[in-house]
């Protein structure tokens, strides 16, 4: 099933944006409005929300036209595309969303066509499919993880680091008990948030990269 | 509008095909998808997330009712989305450099495309039918795809190690925790801010 790579499920959604003359300021702008002061880091309602790796909201105006001998052709709606890689099934998903942040559902799609609202999650479930389109091809780098699993990794890396860093040279008895009460503690830290940036380490980075 | 989050550029975009193409494009990737062999150069291209090709036929673009003008077009869509890593002048050049016979297997039917070499033509191409990300989020905007590859190592490594640890002397713990730093030493790379592009 192309809408699937191992256990990673990539979702693509077009829901059409509803066209009203009248609407000041339109509902494509509301919407893009609204966006703009969504978090994105671990306020991020996908972050709130379980399962989402990584996933965009883009407002697409129109067709491009490439230029002669193309024909130029234009929409009669604008769509509001939702991309997301996300884990696993695809209603236990959409139920997670609106479960955990309807109102920033209902702020961005209430500017949809049919929208019904998260309120009922069935709906906003049978709704979000009715808009999707099936991914012809999707590559995911790692795709037998799951978002926690990953969070987890990432801490792990951090704390392994320091680990070897602050334990050379010693006596192996010493380094056997110091590694148990190690794994011990790393078992028993909270995961990390979904979106944050982990804990500031001192380090410089930058430089050009063009 | 944010193409960028942290560590990772959305690009989307979308291009013009004539109907009957769709379907050679959508035997490709059929093709792409079952011969995993193929997508080798894909995975070699290790700071690509996720990326995906959709094609949207004509008369598929989601239609619900309540008022909407249904779509009247000509040609299907082939939409593209991707999260990499690194800068968009560094992802198009190492695309054309390295996926090439690839990328013009894919985009060849559709309309006006120049092909990824030389790589001036193929940039102008991707500027004009790319289009902006209004809003991107990321679980890890501190870490690479490589990042993710090697935690996932470091973790594998770890948890085989704890498994071990409680039934071994110190000298069998020392043997074997030296053992695990080779496996993951080259695995630690620092993650945290992105560098400063200018």
């Amino acid at each position: 099933m192309p809408n699937q790579n191992g256990s990673v499920y990539g979702l693509t959604i077009l829901s059409p944006i509803i066209n009203d003359e009248r609407a000041t300021p339109s509902h494509d702008l509301q919407i893009r409005n609204y966006l703009a002061t969504v978090p994105t880091g671990e306020g991020s309602p996908f972050a709130l929300a379980p399962g989402t790796h990584l996933a965009r909201l883009v407002v697409m105006d129109d067709v491009i036209y490439v230029g002669s001998p193309s024909i130029e052709e234009h929409l009669h709606s604008k769509y509001l595309v939702f991309e997301s890689n996300c884990d696993g099934d695809l209603d236990s998903y959409l139920l997670g969303l609106a479960t955990a942040v309807p109102q920033h559902l209902d702020a961005i799609w209430s500017h949809c066509v049919g929208y019904p609202g998260a309120a009922n999650p069935q709906a906003f479930a049978a709704y979000m499919k009715a808009c999707q389109i099936e991914t012809t091809f999707y590559f995911a780098a790692v795709n037998d993880k799951s978002v926690p699993e990953t969070l987890r990794a990432l801490q792990t890396q951090r704390a392994v680091s320091d680990f070897i860093a602050r334990h050379q040279g010693m006596n192996a008895a010493l380094l056997q008990a110091e590694f148990a009460q190690f794994a011990t503690r790393l078992k028993s830290e909270p995961l990390p948030a979904s979106g944050s940036m982990g804990p500031l380490r001192g380090l410089k980075t930058g430089g050009r990269n063009e | 509008m944010s193409n960028i989050n942290g560590k990772v550029y959305a690009m989307n975009a979308i291009t013009p095909m004539k109907p009957w193409k769709t379907w050679v494009v959508r035997a490709i990737f059929f093709t792409l998808g079952h011969v995993k062999s193929l997508q080798q150069d894909l995975i070699n291209l290790s700071f690509i997330e996720f990326a995906r090709w959709v094609v949207v036929p004509r008369q598929r673009f989601p239609y619900l009712g309540n008022g909407q003008v249904k779509e009247d077009l000509k040609y299907d869509y082939l939409l593209f989305f991707s999260n990499f890593n690194g800068t968009w002048n560094q992802y198009i050049d190492a695309f054309s450099a390295v996926l090439s016979n690839g990328l013009n297997l894919v985009w060849r039917w559709s309309e006006k495309f120049p092909g990824s070499v030389p790589v001036t033509l193929f940039k102008e191409y991707i500027a004009r039918v790319q289009f902006d990300t209004d809003y991107y989020f990321t679980a890890y905007p501190h870490a690479t795809a490589n990042d993710l590859k090697s935690a996932h190592i470091v973790q594998a490594s770890l948890d085989s190690l704890v498994q071990r640890a409680p039934n071994c002397t110190p000298e069998e713990f020392r043997s074997a925790y030296l053992n695990f730093v080779i496996q993951v030493q080259a695995h630690l790379g620092d993650t945290g801010e992105a560098p400063v592009i200018f």
